[in-house]
């Protein structure tokens, strides 16, 4: 007997399409998973059993009728709970949305269901994305299973540690300024940010929309490469006016290699204040891994990534001002009882369905798209990001890829406030590439040598050349091979497989 | 130039935050502070640089077909009001309300 | 209150209009696939966009953005290659986001004119000392009230000579458009236990959404207009043009059509602006012309006795005749506009223009020219038919039919038949008449086989019937004999009878031919032309 988290994506369809095991067995075996390591975790808001079993068996039937099955047929997959999916609720980690049923679903996660997945759960997250702990989440917090006592990183917290605990194969996080790559680091497993139109947004509740992609999670490149292949899957969405076409097959190149390429390190990143020792050697380890498979290292600069910065804190509050002005308790959402008018009920729905953070930044986008002040901020942040984009369109002029921390330090303990400077060190490594839009990817680079926790490097790309920078990350993951799976406390805890 | 408490309680009356007297003093501490936080993109002078409203910028006239897709039944519509009568969503007066119509 | 002629001899009235036009004729809303309907039950025609469900996204219909070009082509409006949506925010339920996508600073259509042609009575309301130069005196009102930054660069040319011209019977006078631009309608609200179904002293209000996300171009006028016809022209002109080019029924009584009316008045000769207000429930032409002539009037009489206009929003009551407070706006609104993220830019190609200029067909104006200059119509004439399409389709295909000429078909058309599908409850498409039918009719007119009296019982027989008029006045014997031989024998054998009257003719009591015309109509059995037997007598007593 053993567990299914011990096989990959690729593993598990392969296995049901030849009969080895039935689709309906890799659910049970998921959510036996779950069952013995969600006490400990609280990965999920929502376990959706019967939508998983009911796919399962859609699954085994087709097979029994001979019907070839798709890529990723039996994959069990946590889809973060800021995704609509009918037969869910979706709340976003908010009282606001405590009930909401989801009356449709998001192409995403219709995509990657239809490609073969089982949607096995909806996972935590900080409240409507805001924060990078997922310790605002109105319903409490999500463990790191590498240590108990620590936070899984957020937004798409849930989304990591369910896969990094082993309780699902895949899961899809949402990344607005860091949201997918600095919790796959903190809980040592891969996460892809996709460039911006790459991946339909629609059905995924917006924090802003000018930054928000949607990505997958997974223990192994190669399984998150099936997962974008499922994601761009018949071509662009046509209900995302942003979304567009992507006609790549991420596992062509997987084994390529990366002999001939050159690697842009960003020293001034790696070198900057906040980013601790062990993350700083790990980096470098992987630049000379790389190097050792044939890459050439380059040095590349950044400029304008500090205000890509203040960008993002404008833009960001603006954007998510907008987008969550429609919680206002009348179509849907958290409505104040008793009200004697609409303004009052608008007002004290908002205020109890909302936490703190999700108020602080609509007051904050609220004020600086006013009048007279809108010029100030929000103009010129759109300014900042023609220039951020111009700086990495020459940064690839000179590298195919650039390499840096995806987070400066590895995960901290739940309450821990991290000081200024780190939480400034953390934004420089993740923001720029929402602001300009182009795709990171973070992958588990082994341990580090002070706390023992995982650690990742992030590998940035060029707009669209997704498939580059999976090829890349499967050169890192060669070179840690073995060291980063399932979280070992949680390894083969449940979830046999016959 | 630093907001005022009644600065913060008209932002918060405007996006219906409500707000009691001790988070207006905190949200008015908080506004200060992040406003501050920002002041590097007020002493950035990009002048003559365009702006990127839409990442990936070489995208436009995104269009569709003018054709009819299935919406949600009624049910999926009004599933998740809370205050509804027949086939329509309800709320109470709107006395100072505002609105365009 | 002084009357709109006393009032205008001292003040200058400044008007400008926003009209609001749903797309009615496209197949879907502006940014879902939902179908266009105004008669589907609340809520039948709603999706996660329109509802603004979380995480729902936006796509705009490619059709719409055609009619909207359309409508800016057919104004000689300026087509913006480059322009954005933007959201506009602002809480209240029925804009489902709380925001609605409207357009920023640059709209598709910029800087276009519409001329208006006032003749008659209408033309009176104008004092003869009126300035020639509108503009001059009104600078372009280049933001409107949609805030937003970037100075818009004005084309001061775009309205040609722009001058006021005096006719025979009149003036025309070119009217500015500052912009047009598209934007989404808001869902429909029902104020219950309210008077009136008002919004004061409403309980509670109900939601429907259908009309929610409606494909909608908003145009707004610079503030060129000087009196309430000519408002009430501009917006008749503004419907026939949009009804030629097909983008909405244009119904003003259903509301697809819609128009606030702003409205200031000043001294003579005075160039700065005075106090505006905004009129609401302008919901016909009467109530557009009646309600600005109210409030200018209003106006005149509050600043008469050293009062202030406010600024606000008044209501129009038809019934009173009246305009009432509805709001006060102290500060200009705050709607924190910005360009949507979720919708792409828009820059369209020469191609995509073009072939919406295609599209287009003849407008109005050129109609009417045509009309006028190839079938020597009467100007107001062709203009009555030009006017709808439907009609001057209906009026060429007769035309083209009938032997005896265009004129004739004009007449018959505009006399006789529009005042029979008005009372059938029909029109020229839904017509129970043919355009061969109305052509037939039209030429036993013009050949004076019948006299106009009888065309309406003809014209009632041949809807009933379906038959051709010829085959309706021979079996009814309307037929009135024009051979002048038979009708020469009638007029001596009159003549003959009638000696007495004939010398009181001759004699110079020309009255009596009234009567011999009678015994010559008798005498035929009402056979004859009434008109002829008039011209025989009179050439048999010369």
């Amino acid at each position: 007997m053993r567990s299914f988290d011990e096989l990959s994506a690729a593993e598990i369809a392969a296995g049901v399409a030849a009969g080895d095991f039935s689709a309906e067995e890799v659910a049970r075996a998921s959510l036996d998973a779950i069952e013995a390591r969600e006490p400990s975790i609280h990965a999920f808001l929502q376990v959706t059993e019967e939508l998983a079993l009911e796919r399962a068996r859609e699954l085994d039937r087709a097979r029994a009728a001979g019907e070839k099955l798709p890529p990723l047929a039996g994959v069990p997959l946590a889809v973060k709970d800021n995704m609509n999916l009918i037969g869910s609720r979706t709340t976003c980690g908010s009282r606001m949305l405590e009930d909401y049923e989801s009356p449709y679903t998001a192409t995403c996660v219709a995509r990657m269901v239809e490609a073969g997945c089982l949607p096995v759960a909806k996972a935590n997250m900080d409240e409507f994305a805001f924060g990078s702990s997922t310790e605002t989440s109105y319903f409490g917090k999500t463990a790191n299973p590498w240590d108990v006592e620590r936070v899984p990183g957020g937004s798409s917290g849930g989304s990591a540690a369910a896969v990094a605990a082993g309780e699902v194969t895949l899961a899809l996080g949402s990344d607005t300024g860091g949201s997918i790559r600095q919790p796959a680091s903190f809980c040592g497993v891969v996460g892809l940010k996709p460039t911006y139109g790459a991946v339909s947004r629609y059905g995924v509740v917006a924090f802003g929309s000018s930054l928000d992609q949607v990505g997958p999670f997974g223990r192994r490149v190669e399984d998150v490469a099936l997962a974008m292949n499922a994601l761009v899957g018949p071509g662009r969405d046509p209900l995302d006016s942003t979304s567009q076409d992507c006609p790549v097959d991420f596992l062509e190149h997987l084994e390529d290699g990366v002999r001939g390429l050159r690697i842009g390190v960003v020293s001034e990143l790696v070198e900057a204040r906040g980013v601790s020792a062990e993350v700083k050697a790990v980096v470098y380890a992987a630049a000379r891994a790389l190097q050792d498979q044939g890459a050439e290292l380059v040095e590349v600069a950044l400029p304008h990534i500090e205000d890509s910065i203040a960008a993002y804190y404008v833009i960001g509050p603006c954007e998510a001002f907008s987008n969550l002005a429609r919680f206002d308790g009348v179509r849907y959402g958290y409505q104040e009882p008793g009200c004697a008018t609409l303004a009052e009920q608008s007002e004290k729905s908002r205020a109890k369905g909302f936490g703190a953070e999700a108020k602080r930044r609509q007051m904050l986008g609220a004020y600086l798209l006013s009048s007279g002040v809108y010029d100030r901020y929000y103009y010129k942040a759109q300014q900042a990001r023609t220039l951020i984009t111009r700086s990495y369109a020459n940064a690839f002029e000179k590298a195919d890829v650039l390499l840096l921390p995806s987070s400066p330090r590895t995960a901290f303990k739940f309450g821990e406030i991290s000081d200024p400077t780190e939480m400034y060190a953390s934004d420089l490594c993740t923001i720029s590439s929402n602001i300009a839009g182009n795709g990171s990817i973070s992958v588990p680079a082994g341990l580090g040598r002070e706390t023992g926790l995982p650690v990742a490097v992030q590998l940035q790309g060029p707009a669209f050349k997704d498939r580059r920078l999976l090829t890349f990350a499967r050169a890192v993951e060669r070179a840690f091979e073995g060291e980063c799976a399932v979280a070992p406390a949680f390894a083969g805890k449940g979830g046999e497989l016959a | 130039m630093a907001l005022s408490e009644d600065d913060v309680r008209a932002i918060a009356e405007y996006a219906r935050i409500g707000l009691d007297d001790e988070e207006l003093t905190a949200m008015t501490a908080y506004m200060n502070d992040a406003v501050e936080l920002l002041r590097p993109i007020v002493e950035f002078d990009p002048a003559g640089v365009d702006p990127t409203f839409h990442p990936i910028g070489d995208l436009s006239d995104v269009m569709r077909d003018d054709e009819e897709r299935p919406g949600l039944s009624l049910e999926a519509a009004l599933e998740n009001a809370h205050a509804k009568e027949g086939r329509l969503f309800r709320v109470p007066s709107i006395l100072g309300g505002g609105g365009l119509s | 209150m002084k009357t709109l002629s006393e009032v205008l001899r001292d003040w200058e009235a400044v008007i400008g209009l926003e009209v609001h036009t749903e797309l009615t004729t496209l197949e879907t809303k502006m940014f879902c696939g939902c179908r266009l309907s105004h008669e589907d039950d609340p809520n039948a025609d709603v999706c996660p966009v329109c509802l603004g469900l979380p995480g729902a996204l936006p796509v705009p219909n490619k059709e719409a953005i055609r009619s909207i070009v359309k409508a800016g082509l057919a104004t000689d409006c300026e087509i913006q290659k480059r322009s954005m949506f933007y959201r506009k925010h602002y809480f209240y339920p029925d804009m489902a986001k709380n925001f609605q996508t409207t357009q920023g600073p640059v709209a598709f259509c910029m800087h276009g004119h519409l001329d208006l042609e006032i003749r008659g009575q209408g033309a009176a309301e104008l004092p003869a000392d009126a300035p020639e130069d509108r503009r001059a005196s009104t600078p372009s009102s280049a933001m409107n009230a949609h805030g937003g930054t970037g100075a818009l660069a004005l084309d001061e040319d775009a309205a040609g000579e722009g001058l006021l011209t005096r006719t025979d019977d009149g003036y025309t006078v070119p009217i500015r458009i500052l912009r047009i631009h598209m934007e989404e309608d808001a869902a429909k609200m029902t104020h219950l236990g309210g008077s009136e179904g008002r919004i004061g002293g409403a309980a509670e209000s109900l939601i429907d959404y259908n009309r929610c996300g409606t494909p909608l171009i908003e145009l707004v006028t610079e503030p060129d207009l000087r009196t309430p016809e000519e408002a009430r022209l501009f917006m008749e002109k503004l419907r026939r043009v949009f009804l030629a080019i097909g983008i909405s029924d244009c119904s003003l009584e259903s509301g697809s059509m819609r128009c606030d009316g702003n409205v200031s008045l000043r001294r003579k000769g005075e160039t700065t602006l005075g106090t505006k207000t905004e009129l609401k429930n302008l919901n016909s032409f009467k109530s557009l012309h009646d309600g600005l002539e109210y409030e200018i009037c209003r106006q005149a009489q509050v600043l008469e006795e050293g009062g202030v206009v406010l600024q606000e929003t008044r209501h129009f009551e038809p019934a009173r005749k009246r305009t009432v407070v509805m709001r006060v706006k102290e500060t200009a609104d705050d709607y924190r506009l910005f360009p949507d993220p979720d919708l792409a830019p828009f820059d369209l190609s020469d191609d995509f223009i073009e072939s919406c200029r295609a599209e287009l067909g003849e407008l109005p104006d050129a109609k009417r020219d045509r009309f006028e200059a190839t079938f020597n119509l009467k100007r107001a004439d062709a203009e009555a038919l030009a006017a709808d399409p439907a009609l001057a389709s209906f009026f060429e295909t007769a035309a083209g039919a009938a032997a005896r000429g265009a004129v004739s078909v004009a007449n018959v058309l505009l006399n006789v038949v529009l005042g029979q599908w008005r009372a059938a409850g029909e029109d020229a498409k839904s017509s129970s008449l043919t355009p061969a039918q109305v052509a037939g009719l039209a030429d036993l007119v013009a050949e004076g086989a019948i006299v106009s009296a009888q065309a309406r019982e003809v014209a009632a027989a041949m809807a009933e019937t379906g038959e051709s008029a010829e085959a309706i006045v021979d079996a009814r014997g309307l037929r009135q004999e024009t051979d002048d031989d038979a009708l020469m024998a009638v007029v001596e054998q009159v003549l003959a009878a009638c000696p007495d009257q004939a010398a009181q003719y001759r004699s110079g009591n020309t009255k009596v031919i009234g009567y011999l015309v009678g015994q010559c109509m008798r005498a035929c059995n009402g056979t004859g032309n009434p008109k002829r037997f008039n011209e025989l007598l009179r050439e048999s007593l010369t």
